[in-house]
């Protein structure tokens, strides 16, 4: 039973999607049947977690199944910890994201819902793949229902957003692809836990440059502005909250620890692209006009810092760095679906048409107010352990890092304040009607569990703080050494 | 074997060929480009029987009785476009005929 | 007594929870109820960790409670700990107290507000972050403790949320804070990187002595110290900060968050120690503090920024007092300012609230005439501020000024300082209650002065102003140090100071004290209340209040909005618009020209075909 439990988590929605795409249901029933899915699929990841033992370094819940035997391709997945807590943080975000998108309505809902619950099971199958090309087929599996979903079901500008996305992410894909197959063929099998080390720099940019497009990181995160803004709510939350942590994780999973010799030399310029990506975005969320802006540009910020963490090379950077992914999973979604409610009733995310929202809405300046204190990670919240380990672990390869990051801090209070009171403080703004309701019953189903979750982590981020590397000896090679395990 | 030395075919075969080319690349008038065609067709004929009757072998003759059944076929068609296009008073010239331009 | 200490701290927790989780269900007033008994409560068991700890040996008295670990990675443990020790469980007894008096007082202040609710439950929190931060065993938890006092700062000071001056003052003070709070996590990182861990024992135990990263660590936590005490240089937000509700300004602004940084000073004054240069320029920048806010109060108008920078002023006798090292004196003036800085603030409040929330001191000359109680505990506030025997300011600042004497050169310099502040003190304090409490009302005021049923105001505020009163007669007889000195004894042990006068400084600086305050108030009996002598014109570098918010604005706020412009317009804009559309031209121009071989002529594709075929030949043959 163990070992099925990562196929199931990946199985599970597909089948959900198919079962989905055929059955003769209104949309309404389709819905509530995704969202059940994605529900079980919450569940089944809690059993997993359950019975991992964060003792062990070593792969769990492991399925190994051989698929191009002449090539020595294979079907293997399984868990490490830090694998666990994102899959965690997948599937959370998504049973949200798709009870969000049942609350709200979307036309021609079968193909949403089979396309949300396919884009579940792509993702987890990113998190979990143990075999590079497997895990080069989730990568791009996870492309198509976003290029559907945005394109369909965006605002305005929707096809050029969706081709913009595509277009970028494919290029650095391409790059990838070429790496994955140069590497594998030298390695003589595509099994991520046999491979050994290289030396080549050039395939590790391949790696690193498509990774960097999807996290997004400066400068290569021209995809972002349009995409997000013209995504539906709960597809941009998507798009932050996991699909850059599906970037991110692989920086872990194979630009580091497959090429730490390489990792190692370029080091610095990884760590200045980060810091750049860190205050470019803060100073840009500071002078945005919308609240997708705010945020999305804080996106690229925390993605910024969350590779500080990394190229940090040590306990604190890295498990700093898990830690702040799951952080801004959560945080990100809630803001996201946050943006989507306001624009619901308002029409509008500009700044100079919002205002005084909190009168005589309670619920909504409470949650606003919540979701943004703990997104400018005032101290004791679980987004501040996640800076706090970050910046003391890259301070530890130099002070300039660590006080970038500071400095970016303060930015981040001014631009979240700002976002804050732009929505809730002040004269009610032009676009806000009288009649615009406080948060609804669905809508605090959504967004509740989400600050609930944040919140139990701000009053214990060690939860995934000491399990984010499993294994009990905590030196800074285990990260290396327990990967390739 | 009788008659003259390998040479002399291939030489023939060679003007053939070159005369139906030239045809090809230089004639405008559809009619005479298919004409040319033919001609190179049957230098390639003549090669083929003229090596088959070298090596002592069938294989040749029977590649070049295949040859001349796609010829015949080819005609067909292409004469029959040309006479479609000449019922319907199209100009047979092949610079004029651009329709399928990219 | 660990049980104690954890009630005393969750407490207001519990009571900000209930409240908000509650809503509408909980009645305005049971909201202000719920909260002031809680404070009750936790004061009370504040006091029952007192009695405890009595009971102990001197030298065993500080505890430490860890509850579980909150962050962990690799060899650091960083964890969710209390530290009950001498100095802590005085915090707690001033914290405790002085809140759950100015929760009272705001039951009455804050009556028919429509959002009592949530100013309870901030207030309520407010008081759990202060306590965390006093309470706190290590500096992480001491971090977390500080930047929630700012989150409740700005939430409290932004209360009258559609006010844009209130909700900018919030944002300008959460900022302003912000700053410190970096440099202070950036002295946590060197801490953590030489030493390993956070916890006070361990951090004092295993910190270097002297040196560069000695000085930076201190610098660190000093520029936390300052922002959040509103020192030079980070002090622009506070006068700002009077935005907020008037017992928030008692409260926050003048008892217990902006004593925050010195009580940071003194808990690591081992760190500080080891960074004497560092401690220093502490003891200078409150010097300097007291002069200018001495100055910049004697031009204000407002009542409530008069009494901020005020406040402004005796925390830098505070700073100067942990500067050279006089902790307990330090300490001590913490206390006593609160009972009267606080009594100043609600007493003020209730002028305020009886004359239709009125600031202005023009408009509110004379009201003492209509409010003889209320101009009685003004003046006991006001006498205790200046330092007069035998109100509570005159022990506790003389001490910390006597101490500077023991402190060679830079001592005496600061002792000087020290005595001018003294002397604008006088003159600023009485300026403010001759204007307002004496003389004839003003047509205003006569206007529009209301009575709450017949007093000058509700029960709930006149009873804790008295209370406070109270405590500003006598509090400061708790220590006198020529003869009594049981406060200095009780934190001894962890505090040992660097500063003792001998009695002869003692005495003599206590007269020439006096003397210098009742010069103050006598000149400004001469201008503004005989009418002797006439007022200086007001300079307008006094007015612009030396001009530091037109320096901040320009150096961080415009440049950065200058700089973020310009990142859009030159980066941003050409890398999003344009790496596309370049890409997108590119691959158009590419196709166009290749599709120029698609010209449709048959003549042409032979001549290509016949081309291929020649190069092939030739490369077929050369090969062979």
């Amino acid at each position: 039973m163990n070992d099925w439990l990562t196929t199931i988590l990946i199985c599970l929605p597909i089948a959900g999607a198919i079962v989905v795409a055929i059955a003769p249901l209104t949309a309404y029933w389709l819905g509530s049947l995704a969202a059940l899915v994605s529900l079980v699929e919450v569940g089944f990841w809690i059993t997993s977690a359950s019975k991992f033992d964060f003792g062990s370094s070593s792969l769990q819940s492991a399925q190994n199944r051989s698929w191009f035997s002449d090539l020595h391709v294979s079907f293997h997945v399984g868990e490490y910890a830090f694998s666990l807590w994102l899959v965690g943080a997948t599937v959370v975000v998504m049973a949200a994201c798709t009870i969000y998108g049942w609350w709200a309505g979307r036309d021609r809902g079968r193909a949403y819902f089979a396309l949300m619950l396919l884009l579940t099971g792509a993702i987890v199958g990113v998190f979990t793949a143990q075999d590079l090309l497997l895990f080069y087929a989730f990568f791009e599996a996870m492309l198509i229902p976003l290029y559907v979903l945005i394109g369909v079901w965006g605002g305005a500008e929707r096809m050029r957003a969706t081709i913009t996305f595509v277009v970028y992410t494919v290029v650095g894909s391409l790059l990838m692809l070429t790496a994955i197959i140069v590497y594998g063929l030298q390695q003589g099998t595509f099994d991520l836990t046999q491979m050994g080390p290289s030396n080549s720099t050039w395939l590790f940019l391949g790696f690193v440059i498509a990774f960097a497009i999807k996290a997004p990181l400066f400068p290569f995160h021209g995809w972002l502005p349009i995409t997000y803004r013209e995504s539906p709510p709960e597809v941009s939350a998507i798009l932050s909250g996991i699909i850059s942590k599906a970037g991110l994780y692989g920086l872990l999973r194979i630009a580091i620890a497959k090429f730490p010799g390489v990792a190692h030399d370029w080091r610095v310029v990884l760590l200045v692209l980060a810091s750049i990506s860190l205050v470019y975005g803060s100073l840009l969320a500071f002078r945005a006009p919308d609240l997708r802006g705010v945020v999305m540009y804080s996106s690229l910020a925390q993605s910024g810092l969350i590779v500080l963490g990394l190229f940090a090379f040590n306990d604190l950077g890295i498990d700093g760095a898990v830690l702040q992914m799951v952080n801004h999973a959560l945080i990100s979604t809630a803001l996201f679906l946050l943006a989507g409610m306001i624009e619901r009733r308002t029409s509008t995310g500009q700044f100079a048409l919002l205002g005084g929202m909190a009168r005589s809405r309670p619920a909504l300046a409470t949650v606003v107010m919540t979701v943004g204190i703990i997104s400018l990670a005032v101290p004791l919240s679980t987004s501040f352990a996640g800076e706090f380990l970050i910046l003391a672990g890259v301070f530890q390869q130099g002070w300039a890092w660590a006080a970038i990051g500071a400095g970016a801090i303060v930015l981040a209070a001014m631009y979240m304040l700002r976002w804050i009171s732009a929505i809730l403080h002040q004269d009610t703004g032009p676009a806000v009607p009288d009649a615009a309701l406080d948060l609804r019953l669905g809508e605090l189903a959504v967004i509740v569990p989400l600050v609930v979750c944040l919140l139990g982590l701000s009053a214990w981020p060690n939860l995934i703080s000491s399990r984010a590397v499993g294994g009990n000896h905590a030196k800074q090679s285990i990260v290396v050494e327990g990967l390739r395990r | 074997m009788h008659g003259p030395d390998i040479q002399w075919y291939v030489i023939l075969a060679a003007l053939l060929f070159s005369t139906g080319a030239l045809g090809v690349m230089v004639r405008r008038n559809p009619l005479i480009i298919l004409l040319s065609v033919e001609i190179m067709l049957n230098a390639a004929n003549l090669l083929l029987i003229a090596f088959a009757r070298l090596h002592g072998r069938e294989d040749g003759q029977i590649f070049a009785i295949s040859v001349m059944a796609v010829a015949a076929s080819e005609v067909v068609v292409g004469l029959g476009m040309i006479v479609a296009m000449g019922r319907r008073n199209v100009e047979l010239d092949v610079d004029k005929l651009r329709t399928l331009r990219g | 007594m660990k049980a104690a200490a954890w009630i005393c701290l969750l407490l207001p927790l519990a009571s900000a929870l209930a409240i908000t989780l509650g809503g509408t269900t909980v009645s305005r007033r049971v909201a202000g109820y719920i909260s002031t008994v809680t404070t009750m409560g936790s004061f009370a068991a504040a006091v029952v960790a007192f009695v405890q700890m009595l009971d102990q040996s001197a030298g065993h008295r500080g505890h430490v409670t860890t509850s579980w670990t909150w962050l962990a990675a690799g060899p650091y443990h960083f964890g969710l700990s209390l530290l009950v020790d001498q100095l802590s469980v005085v915090m707690m007894l001033i914290v405790a107290g002085v809140s759950s008096l100015i929760i009272a007082y705001s039951v009455g202040y804050m009556d028919g507000e429509a959002e009592e609710r949530r100013y309870f439950a901030y207030m309520s929190l407010f008081v759990f972050s202060m306590l965390l931060l006093v309470q706190s065993g290590n500096l992480l938890l001491l971090l977390a403790g500080w930047g929630m006092v700012g989150l409740s700062s700005y939430l409290l000071i932004g209360f009258h949320q559609e006010r844009p001056s209130a909700v900018a003052a919030a944002k300008k003070a959460f900022v302003m804070n912000a700053f410190g709070d970096a440099t202070m996590v950036l002295a946590l990182f060197l801490l953590v990187q030489h030493t390993g861990r956070l916890d006070f024992a361990g951090v004092f135990a295993a910190s270097p002595h002297g040196g560069a990263v000695a000085n930076l660590i201190a610098l660190g936590l000093l520029g936390g110290a300052l922002a959040k005490s509103a020192q030079l240089p980070l002090h622009t937000w506070l006068p700002d900060a009077m935005e907020g509700p008037t017992p928030v300004s008692a409260l926050i602004h003048a008892a217990t968050m902006v004593t925050a940084g010195v009580y940071l000073i003194v808990r690591c004054h081992p760190l500080f120690e080891n960074a004497y240069v560092i401690q220093d320029l502490a003891a200078g920048l409150g010097a300097a503090t007291i002069l200018m806010a001495g100055l910049i109060a004697l031009v204000q108008t407002d009542i409530k920024r008069v009494i901020a920078y005020s406040t402004m002023s005796q925390i830098g006798y505070m700073f100067v007092g942990a500067g050279i090292g006089a902790y307990p004196n330090a300490i001590f003036h913490l206390m006593t300012h609160a009972f009267f800085k606080a009594l100043l603030f609600l007493a003020a409040g209730i002028a305020i609230h009886a004359v239709v929330g009125e600031q202005d001191i023009r408009k509110l000359a004379g009201i003492g005439k209509l409010m003889p109680q209320t101009r009685a505990v003004f003046l006991v506030g006001s006498l205790a501020l200046v330092g007069i025997f035998p109100f509570a300011g005159f022990f506790s600042k003389d001490s910390i000024l006597s101490a500077a004497l023991d402190r060679g050169t830079f001592g005496v310099i600061v002792y000087a300082a020290g005595m001018v502040g003294a002397f604008l003190t006088g003159l600023y304090t009485f300026r403010l209650f001759f204007i307002v409490f004496t003389g004839e009302p003003t047509p205003f005021a006569r206007e529009h002065f209301h009575r709450h049923h017949g007093q000058e105001g509700p029960l709930s505020m006149r009873w804790t102003v008295g209370v406070l009163a109270a405590l500003s007669l006598v509090g400061g007889l708790l220590q006198f140090a020529p003869l009594w000195h049981p406060l200095s004894t009780w934190l001894g042990p962890i505090e040992r100071p660097l500063a003792e006068p001998t009695n002869w400084q003692e005495w003599g600086s206590s007269i020439l004290a006096i003397a210098v305050g009742l010069a103050g108030i006598a000149v400004a009996w001469a201008i503004y209340a005989a009418g002797r002598a006439r007022a200086p014109r007001a300079l307008p570098l006094l007015e612009r209040k030396f001009y530091w918010d037109e320096l901040y604005d320009l150096l961080w706020y415009r440049s950065g909005d200058l700089v973020a412009r310009g990142f859009y317009a030159l980066v941003e804009r050409p890398l999003v618009a344009g790496s596309l559309s370049a890409l997108t031209a590119g691959f158009g121009v590419g196709s166009r020209e290749v599709g120029r071989a698609q010209n449709g002529l048959v003549r042409s594709y032979v001549l290509a075909l016949a081309g291929g075929l020649a190069v092939l030949a030739v490369v077929f043959l050369s090969v062979r």
